[in-house]
């Protein structure tokens, strides 16, 4: 093997919070119509696994610094949507609160508080049945 | 139909005592860094260990996972279980983190079972973290 191994860290989060899947140019009906039982309020139990890339260090064997993580996803993240109503947090303003694009937002909220390329994948899983990936863009 | 592959996880517990601690820093220097991780303490780990191949067009199957487990558990698990880390020749000037310890059972396993059959190995410290390695490097 040449040079150092790179590991892929996985933190799992979780926060509750209520939200409902409604787009703002549309009727109730029309959303009742697209969204079925998600256009009516409710709330989840998120898990909110962020994925980390790095090298282990040769000396403290820790590719992450985990307390920095943790503050940081908690800053970024979790601290914002706890115990709220997803359309009603600033940061997700215009975004409809589906589990892919909260792992979109998440990871736009995200990124700019780690390293540089740290970041590798955020899943949103909204319930034991429903996971959802954004690893940063498009293919 | 041959040659269609896929993927196997099988997956693994081991449960070991570890710290963090490096022997060539002062005692202080380890509290500064790692913290309460400088007592020693231990996990429930588990570990996910991910076949890749063709799918053999006679038994169905990508590997006889009997083998899989023989050989996970002769090289890891009857290594790692009830075990302190830190005694194990693999961690002597190795943090046992769970970075290392995903490497290490890499390590372990890549000559038994070949990298062109092992794919990936997860360590889960606890549900809340774990580790993947494919045995990439840069």
């Amino acid at each position: 093997m040449i040079g150092d191994p790179v590991v892929e860290l996985t933190r799992v989060y979780h926060a509750s919070a209520a939200h409902r899947l409604a787009h703002p140019a549309l009727s109730d009906a029309a959303n009742a119509s697209v969204y079925g039982a998600c256009a009516r309020p409710h709330g989840h139990n998120y898990y909110i696994e962020v994925t980390v890339a790095g090298r282990p260090d040769p000396v403290t064997g820790m590719a992450v610094d985990l307390a920095a993580l943790d503050a940081a996803v908690d800053r970024a993240v979790i601290s914002r949507v706890d115990h709220q109503t997803l359309e009603a947090v600033p940061e997700l303003a215009g975004v409809i609160t589906t589990g892919e694009s909260l792992a979109r937002a998440f990871w736009r909220l995200l990124a700019p508080e780690l390293p540089e390329a740290a970041l590798t994948r955020v899943t949103v899983v909204e319930t034991a049945k429903n996971r959802f990936e954004y690893e940063g863009g498009a293919r | 139909m041959s040659g269609e592959r896929a993927r196997s996880t099988r997956r693994f517990a081991f449960a070991a005592g570890h710290r963090y601690w490096v022997d060539g820093w002062p005692a202080a220097e380890n509290e500064r860094v790692f913290g309460r991780l400088t007592v020693p303490h231990g996990h429930n780990y588990t570990l996910d260990v991910t076949i890749e191949g063709p799918i053999d067009p006679r038994t169905g199957m990508v590997i006889d996972l009997a083998e899989l487990k023989r050989v996970v558990t002769e090289a890891v698990v009857a290594r790692f279980d009830h075990a302190d880390l830190n005694a194990d020749a693999a961690f002597q000037g190795r943090v046992p983190t769970t970075e290392n310890i995903a490497v290490t059972v890499w390590e372990l396993l890549a000559p038994k079972l070949g990298t062109d059959r092992l794919v990936q190995v997860r360590v889960w410290e606890d549900p809340t973290l774990y580790v993947e390695y494919r045995g990439g490097a840069r």
